[in-house]
């Protein structure tokens, strides 16, 4: 029963929407909404469960002296400080949004930078001409590279003024970002949207499961 | 008295005669009908009409519009005077509206077409515009199902190797040899996502594995949904495995819903506890190489998989595997070796097939010159 349940509830929902999907009728259109909304409303009762399992996780983390632990007291006087502002005045409060936009937004943002460097490095290592195909994608890289950096053209031009190919980098960027990129990525596309298909017919019909938890 | 009579007369009937005239060289709008716009739900009306001639002074059209025994009423703006077509979108459910199509002329001189009869905007239950893309799915879905039904006579199914699943023992093992964690991130993805419920089902097949070895399994979770359903499944498996007992709920945890918030939670995670081995399996962002390079960063065997095109080549570049797009759905059937689930695979291969064969015959018929098959494939999509 407790496995029957969820499998008929996933089959009646699975084809309940993907009739809304081919139906226009207000009806159907009420069905699709109905289902969004109670998405929406399971979503703040999973958020209480999830917050206790924040505080128990760092209270273990204090409570052991594991590695860093102080950092866990800041995760408290975070959580705590935006909770009380937050329900007390509002996310319209000045405070509240001095803190979001002073504090949190930076420390995103800082986040989003660092990919810079990562990228550097992990560039460096899938462009080391070790084999063909690594030498191709290097070579491919410098072009595009070349083609998109403010840069890029004058120093291309500046190598290159000898050859048939000066003046001809932006074009060689685009031939390969509207050419074998495309191309391939239009493959992947087709690939995800196939097994989407397929995967959410065996959700629909019972036959994948495993996402409820083990075996039968 | 009488004089009075014989000039208001007279005015009238000068009147009458510069308004003809006016209006002389202005022709109704012709064939004017309103019908109930198709493929909606019932919410709007569609007035179509003749376009005007060239030189026929026409400079716009006034739409008029009528309920059943009440007043004409002007809607919308003035039309330019090439349209042919109105939708009146502002229509009330059950009720019947008569319209008139008024052509203005350059001199504001006006002529209104005939009255259209009663219409009134009633939904479909059926997108008929949307049949070529049932009859795709229909043939797709048929592809899939008499595999799946097929593979039930117990049949060997060939499924080609996946090293990124091949490589799923391994990782575990090397994480239970070296005595150190298993890191497990679901992405950034909710609960509805494909790609989630993908991930999950891995996670179900590592979480097995990781039970026998008595392994930590740490999961960092963004999705406050996601992270009770991993907790539910994940402590199933454990069960199942007949080992209750090592199951820590603890390990499976929130992080945060912010997405850098997150990148640095697990980044932390990674750095501090330094796993033997990563899964990064779901929907994943700007994230991926943050976590992917600080995961190999702590010589982490990684093993990653998205369907989000554009992070596959940063977790190419910084993971020892990955599973490319398709080969995450996949994922469940190849580790279970269900053959239910292996035929769904198969009839996913027909899929591309047929989608193949679609590609061929459409260049070879574009060069042709023909291009109906083009032409239908753009409205299945």
């Amino acid at each position: 029963m407790k496995r029957q349940v969820p499998l008929v509830l996933c089959f009646v929902f699975g084809i309940a929407m993907i009739f809304t999907r081919f139906s226009p009728h207000s009806v159907s259109q009420w069905i699709y909404e109905e289902v969004i909304s109670w998405v929406l409303i399971i979503g703040p009762f999973a958020l209480v469960l999830a917050t206790v399992t924040l505080i128990q996780t760092h209270t273990t983390r204090i409570r052991r002296r594991t590695e860093h632990w102080q950092y866990s007291l800041v995760v408290f006087a975070g959580l705590t400080i935006m909770v009380v502002i937050g329900i007390r005045f509002g996310p319209q409060n000045s405070i509240f949004e001095w803190l979001y936009n002073n504090v949190q937004l930076p420390m995103d943002a800082t986040m989003f930078s660092l990919l810079a460097f990562f990228i550097a490095s992990a560039a460096y290592r899938a462009f080391r001409a070790r084999t063909f195909e690594a030498s191709l994608l290097l070579i491919t890289a410098v072009v595009v590279m070349m083609g998109n950096v403010p840069m890029g053209d004058f120093i291309w031009n500046s190598i290159m003024s000898w050859s048939p190919w000066a003046d001809k980098v932006s074009e060689a960027r685009q031939w390969i970002l509207d050419n074998p990129n495309l191309s391939a990525r239009r493959g992947i596309i087709l690939g995800v949207s196939l097994g989407v298909i397929s995967q959410s017919i065996r959700i629909i019909l019972g036959i994948e499961r495993s996402y409820l938890g083990g075996g039968d | 008295m009488l004089k009075t009579t014989q000039w208001i007369v007279v005015t009238l009937v000068l009147c009458l005669s510069v308004g003809t005239a006016f209006s002389q060289g202005l022709a109704p709008p012709s064939s004017v009908t309103a019908m109930d716009t198709p493929n909606d739900d019932g919410s709007s009306i569609t007035i179509k009409w003749d376009a005007a001639a060239e030189g026929s002074g026409i400079s716009g059209y006034q739409i008029l519009r009528q309920i059943a025994g009440g007043d004409l009423e002007e809607i919308g703006e003035l039309l330019p005077a090439g349209t042919t077509t109105y939708v009146d979108s502002a229509i009330e459910k059950g009720t019947a509206y008569t319209y008139i199509v008024r052509a203005v002329g350059e001199t504001e001189a006006t002529v209104d077409s005939e009255q259209t009869p009663l219409v009134e905007g009633t939904g479909e239950w059926f997108h008929t515009g949307k049949i070529p893309l049932l009859i795709a799915m229909l043939l797709f879905s048929a592809a899939i199902l008499w595999n799946i039904y097929d593979a039930r006579s117990g049949k060997d199914i060939f499924v080609r190797r996946i090293p990124g699943l091949e490589a799923v023992d391994e990782a575990i093992g090397r994480a239970t040899e070296m005595g150190r964690s298993i890191l497990y991130s679901l992405g950034l993805g909710g609960v509805s996502g494909v790609a989630t419920i993908a991930s999950m089902t891995i996670l179900g097949q590592v979480a097995r594995r990781t039970a026998d070895y008595e392994t930590p399994l740490r999961v960092p979770c963004r999705d406050p949904i996601v992270l009770n359903v991993v907790r539910e499944m994940v402590k199933t498996a454990y069960l199942e495995e007949g080992r209750p007992d090592v199951y820590n709920e603890d390990d499976i945890f929130f992080v945060t819903s912010s997405q850098f918030a997150y990148a640095a939670g697990v980044e932390g995670m990674m750095l501090r506890e330094k796993p033997a081995a990563i899964f990064l399996q779901g929907t994943f962002y700007a994230e991926s190489l943050i976590l992917a390079e600080t995961g190999n960063s702590v010589g982490a065997i990684q093993i990653a998989g998205t369907d989000s095109e554009h992070q596959l080549p940063f977790f190419i570049a910084a993971c020892d595997y990955t599973l490319i797009g398709e080969e995450l759905y996949a994922a469940s059937a190849y580790l279970s070796r269900e053959p239910m689930l292996l035929g769904s695979l198969r009839g996913q291969d027909w899929g591309k097939f047929l989608i193949f064969a679609a590609i061929i015959l459409g260049v070879a018929l574009e060069l042709s010159g023909t291009g109906w098959i083009t032409t239908f494939l753009q409205r299945v999509s």
